[in-house]
């Protein structure tokens, strides 16, 4: 039965993906080549300073346990797409950068150094770097005419950046896992720090 | 095959078929029924059992109705908005009692097919669009709520979170792209 579930799950995500994805007999088709689907999917992919803030939240979702493993990825979309909307509607929020840039490192270290604040305050910190995560990807939303197409799939990409984190997360159950965690929350502070110095300079 | 209808795309397959479509290629559409039925299943009891029948009953009625309304409806913000809202309730974990959601979910599917409705009155095939797009949310209805239906394990309960999470953020998105480009 559970056989069948997975199965069913693997084809209806299979049959929601081939639905989305944007195909040139579309009548409304892109007006602009940015406005589809593939373009929202790898958008946030090609950055590396939000791919690694992003796995960030997973790695430290996962060190923190239940229920912050799953509460921080609910909220983390949530709070992103309101950074964004005050993006698009052109809020300006200073430093947008910078705090990119501080997300990576400060969440780096939370996973480098195995810190476990209450649910609440990890939840503010991270939802914090999502504004300005949000903010950055909703100025930069191109015009067209997919663009929920081109929402929807950002926000996916940058849940299964999460889902990344968390799997690599869960490596702590095995041998040597925790040390490999604490590597890569290092990395991640790492390549934090340099976006932090190129922006400051 | 040319299509037939405007708001529609061909799929060779005439208005029926094009109507199946359109539930698909407009994901606001889409991702309100997908809202609904996570809300339902997250709500457990009855209201997951009764969704198959009531929302595309409730979507025919509302598209019946927008077929005769004397000009096309333009909601684009409205029901991105509404979209947010519902998949927030998911997000949020809400469970709402059948006798408040079954009716709210009544007056989002046929308030909702009010603009598909009007969008397609006046051109031949319209009827035939509307009840293709019916059928279609139908079958996705009962699929979900299949593969959905309690009891389930908890990661399935976290799933249905984050996918409310997916859906608000997805529609929050549209929502500043509607304002900063007004149709």
């Amino acid at each position: 039965m559970t056989r069948i579930h997975w199965q069913s799950t693997v084809l209806a995500t299979a049959a929601g993906a081939q639905a989305l994805a944007p195909t040139a007999a579309w009548a409304h088709a892109d007006a602009h080549p940015g406005g589809g689907f593939v373009t929202g999917f790898l958008h946030p992919i090609s950055g590396l300073d939000h791919v690694v803030a992003m796995v960030a939240v997973g790695l430290w979702g996962a060190v923190l346990g239940p229920p912050a493993l799953w509460v921080l990825p609910v909220a983390f979309p949530l709070v992103m797409a309101f950074g964004g909307l005050l993006g698009l509607l052109g809020v300006p929020i200073p430093g947008v950068e910078i705090g990119i840039a501080v997300s990576g490192l400060v969440m780096g270290l939370m996973v480098l150094f195995e810190l476990r604040p209450p649910l609440w305050l990890a939840a503010l910190i991270v939802s914090a770097f999502a504004v300005f995560h949000g903010h950055a990807h909703g100025a930069e939303l191109p015009a067209g005419s997919n663009a929920l197409h081109y929402s929807l799939a950002f926000v996916i990409a940058t849940g299964l950046l999460h889902l990344v984190g968390i799997l690599l997360g869960e490596t702590r159950r095995w041998p040597g896992g925790r040390r490999f965690v604490q590597g890569a929350g290092g990395v991640v502070a790492l390549v934090g720090l340099w976006f932090l110095e190129q922006g400051l300079t | 095959m040319i299509a037939l209808l405007a708001h529609l795309t061909a799929t060779g397959y005439g208005p029926w078929g094009d109507g199946m479509a359109r539930l698909f290629l407009e994901p606001t559409e889409l991702l309100l029924v997908i809202a609904l039925v996570l809300l339902a299943v997250q709500s457990g009891g009855p209201s997951g059992d009764r969704l198959p029948l009531l929302l595309p009953l409730a979507w025919l009625l509302g598209g019946l109705i927008g077929l005769h309304l004397p000009a096309e409806l333009l909601l684009a913000v409205t029901c991105t908005a509404v979209v947010a809202a519902a998949g927030l309730l998911v997000a949020l974990g809400v469970r709402l009692r059948p006798r408040v959601l079954l009716p709210l979910i009544a007056l989002l599917a046929a308030g909702f097919a009010l603009v598909p409705g009007s969008a397609l009155a006046g051109h031949p095939g319209a009827l035939a669009a509307l009840l293709g797009e019916t059928v279609a949310i139908a079958v996705l209805t009962t699929l979900l709520t299949q593969l959905l239906a309690p009891p389930h394990p908890r990661w399935r309960a976290i799933a249905v979170r984050v996918g409310g999470s997916w859906i608000t953020a997805g529609s929050l998105l549209m929502l500043g792209w509607l304002i900063r480009h007004p149709q």
